[in-house]
């Protein structure tokens, strides 16, 4: 009856009332932004008198964005190879291990996650500051790294479990050693898995802000960082254009993931 | 499944022995990156809490004690309760409705709140900036409306950061009441329906109490994540009402004080695991019941 769509009566009405609301509530400030990055006026007066590519130019011409999104990017890509390196052969010792402890390490793993991302912040900028990190690539990846791995390592573990062994064992008694066994079978069967970790890592890095408003220096930082010091002076509408570019690029990737899950199915 | 068996006698013992050493050695890389790029870093930050300026407690009485920062405490907890209570008043009946919806259409609103989850925290807060100022879309089509006379005060105060953040919450309470409601059997309903329930008897007796644990795990969680919140309060928020993330970062970057520093952080540390520990508990307990 009430779990039953048809059979809901008036009630029906109602939720679907309170969802279009969500909707437009979700939506509303994301199409926002994409009108204002093509609308003439620089106080943000919408509707904008007039249409204009003005400021993606401007955002297109100044160094520090470019600098900035090429630095993101560096740094999303190395998070994402090392969060799946190190998770695909931590899941392994997760899943299949039988050493002491490990649900304790398993629990540790996902600490990260748990922790207000502001300790983990104030904690790393002291710690890269004393050993010479702060404001290096190396300290952005590695930092980004640890906050990526629970959700890499979650994603993999997942998949691994859902997976037979038995294939894998099956392989090595048709003549495969351990370790083409796991290449040739094991891994593409969890592709998905490994899939959704490496999309995982990599938006984490690409958005996350407040360690890396921590980590930045003058002269490196990353996409957030750089919008963020922007936001703080004035609201332009360069920074609508370079959201509108952000909310694209995050959109391919979902697009990516969806017709990949499609293909696996 | 014969295949198996095989496999398990014939390589049983001494599988069994590799499996116990090799399984720790896999976990070491990841392992050691944690222990030395988070767990070494928290414990020097919560060190530096009880050692700077001079060895004792003296952050944390101070931190009991003064004004200032027991109304940032108090702000946060302000802040959080309300824009937990709002996302699950909101929140229900959207979950809800993704489990009822044909196919088409809930795949058409997941697919929306999954794209608002996605799009970048910083794009998002900026558009709530623009839409909440005084001159913003918001306060101009209110106007228009003939609902105000004078344009209202929604940015750089505790108002917008609630709008804000419960704007980012949203998903994060609807996907785990999804969880919950889908594992209610919906013959129970329809058996309410049967004893003589009306609607809204089987919606407070049946339906309601089961989604409970739903309620409670997806609530905490967000409480949990608002009371740690840096980046929207402090783009929405004015100086003058910080959170505690805010004060955190405030003191360490801004004032270098680096024990009271510490001292807030370890206070928030210690509300989030132990508000955490409970929320796994009553996970379990939903999951038990479920079971």
């Amino acid at each position: 009856m009430l779990l039953d769509f048809h059979r809901l009566g008036g009630l029906k009405w109602v939720l679907v009332g309170i969802g279009l609301c969500v909707a437009a509530f979700l939506l509303l400030p994301i199409l926002f932004t994409v009108a204002l990055s093509f609308g003439s006026s620089q106080w943000l007066v919408f509707p904008p008198p007039a249409w204009t590519l003005r400021w993606y130019e401007e955002l297109f011409a100044d160094p520090r964005w470019i600098d900035s999104t090429l630095t993101s990017l560096q740094c999303a890509v190395l998070v994402t190879i090392l969060s799946v390196g190190l998770g695909l052969l931590a899941s392994f010792g997760l899943v299949r291990g039988s050493f002491p402890g490990r649900e304790a390490v398993r629990a540790m793993f996902l600490m990260p996650m748990i922790m207000p991302v502001i300790v983990v912040a104030v904690a790393l900028y002291a710690f890269f500051l004393r050993i010479g990190l702060g404001g290096t690539l190396v300290g952005f990846v590695l930092a980004h790294t640890v906050i990526a791995l629970p959700l890499a390592i979650t994603s993999i573990c997942n998949a691994l479990e859902r997976f037979d062994k038995a294939i894998e064992d099956a392989a090595i008694l048709c003549g495969a050693n351990p370790w083409e066994a796991k290449l040739r079978i094991t891994i593409p069967a969890i592709r998905e898995g490994l899939f959704g970790a490496a999309v995982f890592a990599f938006l984490t890095s690409w958005d996350e802000v407040v360690i890396a408003i921590f980590m930045a220096s003058p002269t490196l930082q990353t996409l957030p960082v750089h919008i963020w010091g922007t936001l703080r002076q004035d609201l332009t509408p360069v920074v609508a254009a370079a959201s509108t570019l952000l909310l694209l690029f995050t959109l391919a990737l979902m697009l990516v993931a969806a017709w990949f899950r499609g293909r696996t199915k | 499944m014969t295949s198996v068996s095989i496999v398990e006698r014939g390589g049983g013992p001494p599988q069994r022995r590799r499996r116990g050493g090799g399984g720790f050695s896999h976990v070491l890389p990841a392992l050691v990156l944690l222990l030395l790029v988070f767990v070494l870093p928290v414990l020097l930050l919560l060190l530096r809490s009880v050692t700077e300026p001079a060895l004792g407690l003296q952050n944390y009485a101070e931190l009991v004690e003064s004004a200032t920062y027991g109304r940032v405490f108090l702000n946060t907890f302000l802040v959080s309760a309300v824009v937990t209570a709002i996302t699950v008043v909101i929140g229900y009946p959207i979950a809800w409705l993704l489990v009822i919806l044909p196919r088409r259409w809930a795949d058409l609103l997941f697919g929306i709140i999954i794209l608002s989850m996605w799009t970048n925290l910083l794009a998002r807060t900026y558009a709530w900036m623009v839409l909440l100022q005084r001159t913003g879309v918001i306060n101009k089509t209110l106007i228009g409306l003939g609902i105000i006379d004078e344009p209202l005060t929604l940015v750089n105060n505790l108002v917008g950061v609630t709008i804000g953040m419960t704007y980012i919450m949203l998903p994060f309470i609807i996907l785990p009441l999804v969880t919950t409601m889908r594992g209610i059997e919906p013959d129970l309903l329809r058996a309410a329906a049967l004893c003589g329930a009306g609607r809204l008897d089987a919606f407070r007796r049946v339906l309601l109490p089961l989604s409970l644990p739903g309620i409670a795990a997806g609530g905490l969680m967000t409480f949990v994540m608002s009371l740690g919140y840096f980046v929207t309060p402090s783009l929405l928020g004015g100086t003058s009402n910080m959170m505690a993330a805010e004060l955190i970062a405030q003191l360490i970057q801004s004032l270098l004080n680096w024990g009271m520093g510490g001292a807030a952080a370890f206070a928030l540390l210690v509300l989030t695991l132990a508000l955490y520990a409970l929320q796994l508990r009553l996970f379990r307990r939903a999951q038990a019941g479920r079971a």
